[in-house]
C-alpha cells in the first residue's frame, strides 16, 4: 500500500516507519489512502468532502493521531480543510505534515486549512512538518493555515516546521484565547536558493489570564527570503510574548514585523527580535572545541532550528 | 612547550588612516614550560587577553612565531590548535539558542555516553549534574555559564589550557575551589596553565606571574617581587585621557 517514496516522505514529515499506532488518516495525492480510528478518536470525511473532522472524546488521555499528507502527482494542487474538535479535559498529540515529491517540471502544492476547537482544560500538542524533495524543477508550494480557538483553561503547543525544499510558503496562524488558556507556538523555517516564505500570525488574547508565547526561528540560505508578521492583540489582563530570531546566511533577506496591541490596562506584552549572521563568538567557541568552521556553522543552525 | 618569539599584533590606530599603526602586542618573547601554572596580569588595556587570543589563534599574529611542542603554529587555525591540545576558556562565553551543555561537552570530549559525561562533571566538580541538559543560552546567569565554560575546558583534557578572567561572575565562595581545581589539573595532568587575571587568588597560586604593560612583558617571576611593580601600575599612567569621567577604568 505504501511504496518506497511514500515511506520516505512519511518518515521525514511524521517520523513514521510504516503505519502509525493509534488513530491515523493518510492522504495521498488528494485522496484518502488509509484511515484508522480508535475508541476515543473518531475521524470522518467532512460534509463537503474537502477534508476530515477529527473528534477527540472528552477526557481522552495520552493518545495521538497522525494525519500526514503526501504528494507525488505532477501538476496537483491539493486543498484540504480539516477540523479538530478536542473534548474537555482531553490530552492529545496531533501529528500533521506534508511531504511533496516533485519529479517533473509541473508544479505541485498543498494547502492544509486546519481549525482547532480546544475544549475547556484540554491540552493539545500539534506537530506539523513540511518538506519537499525530488529532482523535478516544478515549483513546490505549501500554504498552511491554522485557526485555533482555545476555551477556558485550554492549552495548545504548536510546533510548525518547514524543513527543506519548499519553493513558496504562505502560512497563516490565527488564534483566539479564552480566559486562563495558554498558547505556545514554535515555528522553524529553513529556506534556500530562491525560495520565499511568509508567515502571518494573529493572536487575540481575549480572556482574562490568557497567555501566549510565539517563537519564530528563521534561517535564510542562498538568495531566499522570509517575511514574518506577528500581532498580539491583548483585550484583557493577559500576558503575551513574541520572540523572533533570524539567521542570515549567504545572501538571504528577512523582514520581521512583531506588533503588540494592548487594549486593556493590565495587558503585559513583550517582544524581542533579532536578524543577523551567526555571531562570531559562537563560531570561535565551537572551533576552539575542535570543530571546523563548516562544522561549527552546521551545529549552530541545527541547534537554532531544533 | 610553548615559545613566543618576537610576537607582534598590530592594528591601525584609526579607520581613516590605516598607515598609522599601533602595536597592541609589542615584540613579546617568552617560553612557557610544561606543567607550570602561569598568571598573566597587568593594567586594563595592556594586551593580556590579546596575547592569550594570539596563542589560541583567535587573532592572527602580525609578526613573529609561536612554537608549540616544536612546531610553528602561528599560521594554524583555531580548530587545528584545539585538535593539537590547546583549550581556551573565554571571559564572556558565547551563548547559543538550542545548544545544551551536554552537546558542548560532547563536542569538547568526543564522548556521548551520559554516565561518562556525568563522571567528567563529578570529577570537575564545579557544575551541578543538573546542568547537563540546560541550554547554554541567555537564561543562564553569568556565574552558571562561566562554570560551564571552565568545565568544558577541563573536560577537553588539554595540554595547554588558557583561562581568560575565569572568576568573572563567579561568587566569592567558588573562587578558592576553582583555584585548587586548576592547580590540581596542572599538577596531576601536567597541563600547562595560563590564567589571565587580576584576582590575587590566582596570582598567589601561580608558579610564575607575568606582568604585561603596553603590549610588552615587563616582569616574570614570583609574586613577591612583582608586588611593587603591580602597585606602580595600578596608578593611572594616562593622565591626559583620565581627566574626564569617560575613562572611569583609570580610577582604580
Amino acid at each position: 500500500m505504501l511504496n518506497a517514496l511514500d515511506k520516505s516522505l512519511l518518515k521525514t514529515v511524521a517520523d513514521l516507519e510504516g503505519l502509525p499506532k493509534g488513530a491515523y488518516n493518510i492522504r495521498k495525492n488528494g485522496k484518502l489512502l488509509s484511515r484508522k480510528v480508535s475508541a476515543n478518536i473518531d475521524i470522518e470525511t467532512n460534509a463537503d468532502n474537502t477534508g476530515i473532522v477529527v473528534t477527540i472524546k472528552p477526557g481522552t488521555k495520552n493518545e495521538s493521531v497522525h494525519i500526514p499528507v503526501i504528494l507525488s502527482q505532477a501538476g496537483l494542487y491539493d486543498v484540504v480543510h480539516n477540523s479538530f474538535i478536542i473534548g474537555e479535559d482531553a490530552e492529545v498529540t496531533i501529528v500533521a505534515g506534508c511531504g511533496i515529491h516533485c519529479g517533473t517540471s509541473e508544479p505541485e502544492g498543498h494547502a492544509g486549512i486546519h481549525d482547532f476547537q480546544v475544549g475547556k482544560r484540554a491540552k493539545v500538542t500539534y506537530v506539523e512538518k513540511h518538506y519537499a524533495s525530488g529532482d523535478g524543477r516544478g515549483r513546490r508550494t505549501l500554504n498552511p493555515t491554522t485557526k485555533v480557538f482555545l476555551a477556558e483553561g485550554a492549552e495548545a503547543a504548536m510546533e510548525l516546521t518547514q524543513i527543506a525544499g519548499v519553493d513558496e510558503a504562505n502560512r497563516l496562524n490565527e488564534a483566539v484565547l479564552a480566559a486562563d488558556s495558554l498558547l505556545l507556538i514554535t515555528e522553524r523555517v529553513l529556506t534556500d536558493g530562491d525560495q520565499t516564505a511568509v508567515s502571518t500570525n494573529n493572536i487575540v488574547l481575549k480572556g482574562a489570564g490568557s497567555r501566549a508565547n510565539m517563537i519564530s526561528r528563521s534561517v535564510m540560505k542562498g538568495d531566499s527570503k522570509q517575511t514574518f508578521y506577528a500581532t498580539m492583540d491583548a483585550q484583557n489582563k493577559c500576558f503575551g510574548h513574541i520572540e523572533c530570531d533570524a539567521i542570515i546566511m549567504d545572501n538571504g533577506t528577512n523582514e520581521t514585523m512583531p506588533s503588540l496591541k494592548a487594549g486593556h490596562p493590565d495587558a503585559e506584552l513583550t517582544h524581542e527580535a533579532s536578524i543577523g549572521k551567526i555571531a562570531s563568538d559562537q563560531l570561535t567557541k565551537l572551533m576552539s572545541l575542535g570543530l571546523t568552521y563548516d562544522e561549527a556553522v552546521n551545529r549552530i543552525i541545527q541547534g537554532f532550528l531544533k | 612547550m610553548l615559545e613566543l618569539k618576537n610576537v607582534y599584533f598590530t592594528v591601525p590606530k584609526s579607520e581613516e588612516d590605516r598607515e598609522d599603526l599601533l602595536n597592541i602586542i609589542d615584540g613579546v618573547n617568552f617560553t612557557f614550560e610544561a606543567g607550570k601554572f602561569y598568571a598573566i596580569t597587568g593594567p586594563n588595556g595592556s594586551g593580556k587577553t590579546t596575547l592569550a587570543k594570539l596563542i589560541m589563534g583567535i587573532y592572527p599574529v602580525s609578526q613573529g612565531t609561536i612554537v608549540y611542542n616544536g612546531q610553528d603554529i602561528a599560521g594554524w587555525t583555531i580548530t587545528e590548535r584545539a585538535k593539537a591540545g590547546i583549550a581556551y576558556s573565554f571571559q564572556h562565553p558565547a551563548r547559543f539558542k538550542g545548544i545544551t551543555f551536554r552537546e558542548l561537552l560532547t563536542v569538547a570530549t568526543g564522548i556521548e555516553d551520559e554516565n561518562t559525561l556525568l563522571g567528567i562533571m563529578r570529577r570537575v566538580g564545579i557544575c551541578p549534574l543538573s546542568f547537563l541538559d540546560k541550554e547554554v543560552d541567555a537564561k543562564l546567569s553569568g556565574g552558571e555559564i562561566k562554570k560551564m565554560e571552565l568545565a568544558t575546558t577541563i573536560a577537553a583534557k588539554p595540554s595547554l589550557a588558557i583561562y581568560d578572567e575565569p572568576d568573572t561572575g563567579i561568587d566569592l565562595w567558588t573562587i578558592g575551589p576553582m583555584v585548587s581545581l586548576l592547580k590540581k589539573e596542572a599538577a596531576e595532568k601536567q597541563t600547562t596553565t595560563i590564567v589571565v587575571s587580576h584576582n590575587k587568588a590566582f596570582l598567589e597560586a601561580a608558579d610564575i606571574v607575568i606582568i604585561i604593560n603596553s603590549g610588552k612583558i615587563v616582569y616574570s617571576g614570583n609574586l613577591e617581587d612583582a608586588l611593587p611593580l603591580l602597585e606602580d601600575l595600578s596608578v593611572c599612567t594616562y593622565r591626559d585621557s583620565c581627566e574626564g569621567d569617560h575613562d572611569a577604568q583609570c580610577f582604580r
